[in-house]
């Protein structure tokens, strides 16, 4: 198989027309959306080929760091926008994607598992800051939503002389959970249910199925590697900003 | 006779809230003595202030103005976590976590000994046979009894009672309103007590705080401020239930 030229993408846009068939035949109101994410998926992926195409040629560190700070802002901005209730939370996803995205690759490159190059680290570090954006929104969500319905609760155990650690104990778990879950399924099915996508892709590109392999297996411990720390960071500072050194449940961040 | 020994000194405590438009006072300028082994009945309006107050006293807000000075020593120098282990408060609605009655209690104290658990059991006058019963299919009366035995553990010098008897019926509010009077007579705890019942309040005895819009308005025996009030504002408040 050639690999797809402007043509094919044409072409399978026949997809698409079939997708929003069926909605209108279904009255499922969602052809503006799907309108527009087609054409937003196209134009950003297109941008992003010809960026990369450029970061490639060029082997700059620099522009490596800028294009990985960029994915990280747009990642943290997309998860505070999910978490509208809770004021702040931008720099709270900010760190947690940060760090967790940071420390994963930075053992990656120590290690040299793999080496820095624009064309390992960028597509990498896609994948490591998405999920970690996903892991960070369950995070924040779940604990800020379990803190403000167990009001009493946290407060009890306040007036029983615990700190604010202790007080959300139960539903910091809760939390951490509902942040890596999708990610521990993930690496119980892979191979079975889901062939991922970067062993696909590689696998379309040519590549060796066993070599292709080898490498999804480092992209899942990498993925598990930074949805906990993510997750962490995430629960940590939000449960944090939640209390204030007297330990006192403070909801006026809402 | 005991020489009257201050436990809480109450001095020019505010507390304010941001609201939309402009912070709103909800304790105002309170100044008051809290003195050891007594029981002190805080009366007043639906929105008085009287929760707000009680709050602040367990330190679960922090006062915009003014301090709490407990045995001495100033809120700010007490660590929290410290100081409500001396300062026990009993909410409204009682609140015991998943697990069983003996896991409540040793979550407020895990240095409790078997004897200990036998001795609050017997006097917070929960059934023995519960002791180690889930938490979750019991009424409500039970459950206040056991959140007072979880308080108790940390043998405090004070206890908050944020109205504990308004859930219940009139047979569990006078069983707790007299567990409360026996605990005073047998621990000398000082109690403060949130109420807006003036007849709860005599039934209590001790002494009494109106409050009224956030403000400290009458002082004295319960008889006294209930009964007799010497301000305007408290005769306005003469005779009524306190909704």
């Amino acid at each position: 198989m050639n690999t797809p030229g402007f043509i094919e993408v044409f072409l399978s846009l026949a997809l698409v027309a079939l997708a929003i068939g069926l909605t209108v035949w279904w009255k499922i109101p969602v052809q503006k959306d799907m309108s527009l994410g087609s054409v937003r998926a196209f134009v950003q992926l297109v941008a992003v080929g010809y960026v990369l195409k450029y970061i490639f040629a060029l082997e700059s560190i620099l522009l490596v760091f800028l294009a990985m700070m960029v994915m990280i802002t747009v990642g943290a901005y997309t998860a505070s926008e999910r978490v509208k209730k809770i004021k702040g939370t931008f720099v709270v996803a900010f760190l947690a994607i940060f760090i967790g995205s940071a420390v994963t690759i930075a053992v990656l490159l120590l290690l040299k598992v793999i080496s820095f190059e624009a064309r390992y680290v960028i597509p990498l570090a896609g994948m490591i800051i998405s999920n970690s954006m996903n892991a960070t929104t369950l995070t924040i969500n779940r604990i800020s939503a379990d803190i403000i319905g167990n009001r009493l609760a946290v407060e009890t155990a306040l007036a029983l002389g615990k700190s604010w650690r202790v007080a959300t104990r139960t539903f910091q778990r809760e939390a951490a959970i509902a942040g890596m879950i999708s990610t521990l399924n993930f690496m119980k099915t892979v191979g079975i249910v889901a062939l991922p996508g970067a062993m696909t892709g590689m696998i379309l590109a040519g590549a060796e199925p066993v070599k292709a392999v080898l490498f999804q297996i480092i992209v899942a411990y990498m993925l598990l590697s930074v949805v906990t720390i993510s997750t962490i960071v995430a629960l940590e500072l939000t449960v944090r900003r939640f209390f204030t050194p007297f330990h006192q449940l403070r909801l006026d961040i809402l | 006779m005991n020489t009257p020994a201050a436990i809480l000194e109450i001095k020019n405590l505010v507390r304010e809230v941001p609201t939309k438009n402009s912070p709103k006072t909800i304790v105002r300028n309170i100044s008051y003595t809290f003195e050891k082994g007594h029981i002190y009945n805080i009366l007043g309006p639906s929105g008085a202030g009287k929760s707000s107050f009680l709050r602040l006293l367990n330190r679960l807000d922090e006062p915009t103005r003014g301090q709490v000075v407990f045995m001495g020593s100033s809120y700010d120098q007490c660590p929290a976590c410290g100081l409500r282990r001396q300062i026990g408060y009993l909410f409204q609605t009682p609140y015991l976590f998943p697990g069983t009655v003996r896991e409540n209690l040793l979550f407020a104290e895990d240095k409790l000994t078997e004897e200990d658990i036998r001795h609050l059991v017997k006097q917070c006058r929960i059934p023995p046979e519960i002791i180690d019963d889930s938490v979750e299919n019991l009424s409500i009366g039970e459950k206040q009894r056991i959140a007072l035995a979880r308080l108790l553990a940390m043998k405090p010098e004070v206890i908050l009672l944020d109205e504990p008897t308004s859930a219940l019926d009139p047979t569990y509010t006078r069983a707790i309103e007299n567990l409360i009077k026996s605990i005073v007579g047998e621990t000398r705890v000082t109690v403060i007590m949130v109420t807006h019942n003036p007849e709860q309040a005599l039934r209590m005895g001790g002494l009494a705080l109106l409050l009224v819009a956030g403000e400290l308005v009458e002082t004295g025996t319960v008889d006294e401020v209930v009964n007799n009030p010497r301000t305007e504002t408290g005769r306005r408040y003469k005779g009524k239930e306190l909704q």
